[in-house]
């Protein structure tokens, strides 16, 4: 009887549990229908094809929020006989896809994020491309380089958020002339001169790209199943733009640091400040210029001097993008919606209140762009730079560390180099 | 060594003793593991086989009654007068034919058995809708989700099994009684017997229940995962058995960073951490124990609290605080060994340089946050360490060092293993100092997802977040119980050859 | 000779205040730079020196007023953490104290086998089953209530914890058990009536250690609440300040953070220590 009583509790708990999976399930299958049983006839008039009780939730970076809520607002009064309701959470455009994959139930309807994504988002069947309705005005509207960054084997995957997104040379005019600012040697010197840091996120692939991207190294696309792809690339350059990029490193080894890109802003907010310049995102332009006031400086990256010659440095570039989530319950007012957070008023909006350079090719040649420092820094390095598309998920890690031992380790004679940098292509091609 | 020469010993050397025959004795200690497994099996099979002959042989001697209740449950119970019991029977069966044709006959179909060990059939997609002609998903399996709810019916399945044969039971005994001629139990009776002799039953029935859900249910699923290919190529795909390939791939040595060498290398500096930080919090913990209880020192609370506020404060401040103050580039430690103090000629990179300074950094700081919790539990146990023990052998000449190592030490051992045991396998699982402090900074071009600093657990939780290898991780997983339950077992067996003897005078 | 004694004696003294002094310096060093820099006025993120050059409330003021902003919710992430810990805490010590009773006072078939398949329980790695356990709430519908999700998930595995309670219940005498059963009393009433109330150092043990998961507990709530930003618990909540996006403008509110949740577990802790000593010492250790 004892084992009956506590079997019978243990059946009970378990129908529970079942019960509420397949309320769980059903739920699914109840709010998809008006998505797929709609009346035809009327659909013709309606953008949402009949969807009504509208719910959508949107992803979107933290000091994005407020932006991306007003313009939510404005959405939902755009249609005042449909009931919409929009909930704007925050999500880092960094991180979006792996939050996406784990659970695209529970993710976010439309969602912003970093173009470098977009491959794994495709290939976790997460995305929904942009519907036929929209697909050529978003082709024209933007420009060629953030349309390409959307695109993965000629599908148009996503809506173009921002323009180039990558990141620039910041420095404090007091310490780092604008001269100087041009070459890396004259940064260093410069630094040197004040005792101040230099700060590059060296561990971090997406920074540490730039050292094998400066030696001729390029992106060629993914294989069927997802492996990077190189150019045919001359090695021995490789390996002399990370031989210059290391020397100079441990040259300057008091001066250099390899930091998060946070370290720029709260050293130059030091008193006296500890930071004399460094590479930065555009996503902490505001904080940094607001710090340096008159001494902001924003430029293009410098160059390095490699085996006699300056070397523009290359960097990589990418663009924000927003996507919809495959698995809306409301696919047709999400694609909706992501249109209208990606059309030229919106990205004017963001352009004014967070500095974010437009892909709208008419909302970018507005005079916002030109006056702001950071924003034409990033267009000049623009023509530098490499897109961030069809990357392998196996890119980031190996090539963060290939840029941490180039500057923590005593050894750095080129064999050692070598090795490091067959060590790290070997470990993107997932070998 | 006779036992006349053994019985003379003192009570250290008689540990001592001991403690080498253990090692003298562990191969045949470990054939004795394996054996008592074997033993453990047989048993098992045994007694199934035995129910089933019972089960057999209650049917044949069981009269129509009890025959029907074979196929009807409670039949029999109802028919001799149990109406409520029988009635709870024949719910079971109702509710559970309707549970597998409503739900679990689906999920048991989808595991793989009908589709070339695929979990689930349709793929997801997208494309145009034929009803509506608008393009949107096609929605199609999810395995993860079939084989969460293929383990759940299979418990179910096993679960109703056993009410069967209860239920058959429970028929032929209300047969036996009924032909006996004596009354058959109430069900009042019966229900007051849980809060009494059947006790137990009432205590253990709700934490059972939510750890069967919430734990044993999660952990089988994972086991299983193992078995899979479910890595990050099939985040959106089906995904089959694939039996024991991921385990041939953990162990497997191609590549830059290859796993087989990773898992080595991990596995190699997982146990040199967890003896070292178990090792030097035990034995360093003990020493400022007894500083702090000496006779004569003042102000004891105010010490132990110095020590013993920093277990309060979350891990998570504290060692991401450290991490802080750690850092080379002007990190608080850095500044005060340089700049302050000028011991040290540069900033030392003592999480994201050499892979051994790193190392010896984080068993650093596992004494800072070791330590105060070995105060706390030896204080008390020290002070009823013996006074005359201590007396006679300063008499006898020992210096505080010789009585340490040669009293409270065997002393200590002798009473705390069962902690040291546990403090030993919470190291192998220590994820807050490893992971907090050194994150992703050892990561290297030679380790696959890993660092010189990441021990088994957080190599899986990398592999669970960063890189979604679902099944590698499981079975990494699976290879940390191994470790952690033959280190159990072993050190388990010494303490029980060393408790069999008389205890310490 | 005697005198000779007590100036080693002396010496030995002074020897041990001076490490005392040190390690306890070294020990509590952390902690003072913690509540330090937690008043630090000045600067953003990092700072390259060990003393603020100005201290002020402001950090605190703001992590309690701005709470507008979408991404910084204290007073509410607090609240939360406290419904989950007093819940989870019932909960936990409940199921504690059930089971180790069980297992140390009562005698019945299914006991070893049970005892033993706790301990292989114990030893696989917690951080194995989060997805699964992850996606079993999801199943049952529970992540739409994220703070009923992390108290299951916090007390349910709980009963699992009994050994140092159970080693704790063993160290009280049978007898007392035999003398009760002979007056007439149920298993039931010697539990509730005998050996709870004498078992008051495991309980306050059990309570405090149960009480303070949840305020510490960073990636199993993460994993469960996701990107519901007013139900998270201070832990996430606190390490959703420094994660890359937001360090910059707030990593001082972090540290202010990290003090206010600080203070009431260490008061409660120091103050519940010696019951904390007497249930470890004796569960965890004679058992």
């Amino acid at each position: 009887m004892k084992k009956i009583i506590a079997l019978l509790l243990a059946v009970m708990m378990l129908a529970g549990v079942l019960a509420a999976c397949g309320g769980g399930s059903n739920n699914t299958t109840d709010t998809s229908k008006p998505a797929e049983g709609g009346d035809t006839k009327a659909d013709v008039e309606d953008p949402f094809y009949g969807e009504d009780n509208i719910s959508l939730l949107v992803w979107a970076a933290d000091n994005a929020v407020n932006t991306t809520k007003t313009l939510c607002d404005n959405f939902i009064a755009k249609y005042p006989n449909k009931k919409i309701t929009i909930d704007v959470q925050t999500q880092g455009e960094g991180d979006a896809a792996a939050q996406v994959l784990n659970d695209a139930d529970k993710a976010a309807d439309v969602f912003s994020f970093a173009c470098d994504q977009i491959n794994r988002l495709a290939k976790g069947k997460a995305l929904a491309p942009v519907i036929p309705d929209f697909k050529d005005d978003v082709t024209s509207r933007n420009t060629e380089f953030a349309v390409s960054t959307a695109t993965l084997n000629g599908e148009l995957l996503a809506y173009p958020e921002t323009g180039e997104n990558g990141y620039y040379l910041v420095y404090d005019k007091a310490v780092v002339s604008d001269e100087q600012a041009k070459t890396l040697e004259g940064i260093f010197e410069a630094c040197k001169a004040a005792n101040k840091k230099f700060v590059i996120d060296a561990g971090n692939g997406f920074y540490s790209c730039m050292f094998i991207y400066t030696g001729g190294l390029k992106l060629d696309g993914l294989t069927e199943d997802g492996t990077q792809v190189f150019n045919a690339y001359d090695k021995e350059k490789v390996l002399d733009s990370l031989e210059a990029f290391a020397n100079l490193f441990h040259q300057y080894s008091d001066i250099f640091m390899s930091a998060d890109p946070a370290r720029i802003g709260s050293g130059m907010a030091e008193d006296p400040s500890t930071v004399g310049a460094g590479i930065d995102g555009s996503w902490n332009a505001a904080t940094v210029a607001s710090v340096l006031g008159d001494n902001y400086g924003a430029a293009k990256l410098p160059t390095i001097n490699i085996k006699g010659t300056d070397t523009q440095i290359i960097s990589m570039n990418g663009s924000k993008l927003i996507g919809v989530n495959a698995r809306s319950k409301f696919p047709e007012a999400a694609q909706l919606l992501a249109n209208y957070l990606t059309d030229e008023e919106a990205e004017t909006a963001r352009l004014e209140e967070l500095s974010w350079l437009p892909s709208n090719i008419k909302a970018a040649e507005s005079d916002i762009v030109k006056k702001n420092p950071a924003l034409s820094a990033l267009s000049d390095q623009a023509q530098f730079s490499e897109p961030q598309i069809n990357i392998a998920d196996t890119f980031w890690s190996p090539v963060g560390t290939l840029g941490n031992k180039l500057f923590n380790t005593d050894k750095f004679d080129r064999a050692t180099i070598e090795s490091e940098f067959d060590k790290a292509i070997s470990n993107v091609l997932d070998e | 060594m006779k036992f006349i020469d053994y019985v003379q010993l003192n009570p250290f050397q008689k540990f001592w003793y001991n403690l080498k025959k253990f090692f003298i004795n562990l191969p045949s200690n470990l054939g004795k593991i394996f054996k008592a497994i074997g033993r453990f099996f047989k048993k098992m099979f045994v007694g199934i086989g035995k129910g089933f002959a019972g089960y057999f042989s209650r049917f044949v001697k069981g009269d129509w009654a009890t025959k029907i209740s074979y196929l009807i449950m409670g039949f029999g119970n109802i028919v001799k007068g149990q109406i409520i019991k029988g009635l709870i029977f024949l719910a079971t069966e109702v509710l559970f034919i309707l549970y597998m044709i409503g739900f679990g006959w689906d999920k048991i179909y989808n595991l793989g058995f009908f589709n070339h060990g695929t979990i689930g059939f349709r793929e997801e997609g997208y494309g145009i809708n034929p009803v509506t002609g608008r393009p949107g998903r096609i929605e199609g399996d999810d395995s993860m989700k079939l084989l969460l709810y293929g383990v759940m019916t299979l418990i179910i399945i096993g679960i109703f099994f056993a009410i069967y044969i209860a239920n058959t039971k429970s028929a032929y005994k209300a047969q036996q009684l009924k032909a006996a001629g004596e009354p058959l139990p109430k069900l009042k009776d019966e229900f007051k017997e849980f809060f009494d002799d059947k006790f137990h039953v009432t205590l253990l029935a709700f934490p059972t229940l939510t750890i069967s859900i919430f734990t044993i249910l999660p952990l089988l699923f994972m086991i299983l995962i193992a078995f899979t290919n479910y890595d990050h190529s099939h985040i959106g795909t089906l995904f089959q058995w694939v039996g024991l390939k991921t385990f041939g791939d953990v162990f497997s040595n191609s590549g830059a960073a290859s796993m087989g060498k990773t898992f080595v290398e991990l596995v190699k500096w997982t146990l040199i951490w967890a003896v070292l930080a178990t090792v030097l919090n035990y034995i360093l913990g003990m020493v400022v124990a007894l500083m702090i209880n000496k006779k004569g020192i003042k102000l004891k609370a105010l010490w132990r609290t110095l020590f013993v506020v920093t277990v309060a404060v979350p891990q998570f401040v504290t060692l991401l605080l450290m991490s802080q103050m750690l850092d080379v580039n002007g990190g608080a430690i850095n500044v005060l060994l340089h700049d302050v103090l000028h011991w040290t000629p540069e900033y030392i990179n003592f999480l994201g340089g050499d892979p051994w300074v790193a190392r010896i950094t984080v068993i650093v700081v596992n004494i800072w946050v070791g330590i105060p919790y070995t105060i706390l539990i030896t204080s008390g146990i020290l002070m009823n360490i013996p006074a005359d023990l201590y007396e006679s052998a300063t008499i006898d000449g020992a210096g505080p060092v010789k009585s340490f190592t040669k009293i409270t030490l065997p002393y200590m051992l002798f009473v705390t293993t069962p902690y040291l045991i546990t403090s030993f396998v919470g190291n192998i699982n220590n994820f807050n100092v490893i992971y907090l402090l050194t994150a992703n900074l050892q990561n290297s071009n030679d380790l696959y997802q890993a660092g010189y600093t990441d021990l088994l657990v957080t190599w899986l939780f990398k592999l669970t977040m960063n890189s979604q290898d679902y099944n590698f991780a499981a079975a990494i997983g699976i290879l940390v119980f191994i470790v952690c339950a033959t280190v159990s077992l072993l050190t388990f067996n010494l303490t029980k050859s060393a408790k069999n003897e008389e205890e310490f005078s | 000779m005697i005198k000779n004694y007590k100036v080693r004696r002396i010496t030995s003294n002074i020897i041990i205040y001076i490490l005392l002094g040190g390690l306890g310096l070294i020990w509590i060093s952390p902690l003072v730079y913690l509540v330090l820099h937690s008043f630090r006025y000045e600067g953003l993120a990092y700072v390259t020196y060990l003393f603020p050059k100005q201290l002020s409330f402001k950090n605190y003021i703001d992590l309690f007023t701005v709470t507008a902003d979408s991404s910084l919710n204290f007073p509410r992430w607090f609240l939360n953490t406290f419904i989950v810990a007093v819940f989870s805490c019932i909960i936990s010590t409940l199921a504690v104290m059930m089971v180790s009773y069980a297992f140390s006072r009562l005698r019945f078939k299914a006991r070893k086998p049970l005892i033993n398949i706790g301990m292989i329980l114990g030893m696989f790695p917690g951080f194995m089953t989060m997805i699964a356990i992850y996606y079993l709430l999801k199943a049952m519908g529970l992540l739409e209530l994220p703070l009923v999700a992390l108290v299951i998930c916090y007390s349910a595995g709980a009963g699992l914890g009994y050994q140092i309670s159970k080693g704790f219940f063993d160290t009280i005498p049978r007898a007392l058990d035999e003398a009760a059963t002979i007056d007439g009393a149920t298993r039931n009433q010697i539990f509730w009536k005998i050996i709870l109330p004498m078992s008051k150092p495991i309980i306050v043990y059990t309570v405090l250690t149960s009480f303070i998961g949840p305020w510490t507990d960073f990636i199993l709530a993460k994993i469960i609440v996701g990107k519901d930003i007013p139900n998270y618990t201070v832990a996430i909540g606190l390490q959703m300040l420094i994660d890359s996006d937001h360090v910059l403008n707030n990593f001082k509110k972090f540290l202010a953070g990290s003090v206010v949740v600080a203070v009431p577990i260490t008061t409660l802790f120091l103050f519940l220590q010696r019951y904390y000593v007497e249930g470890v010492t004796a569960g965890g250790v004679k058992g």
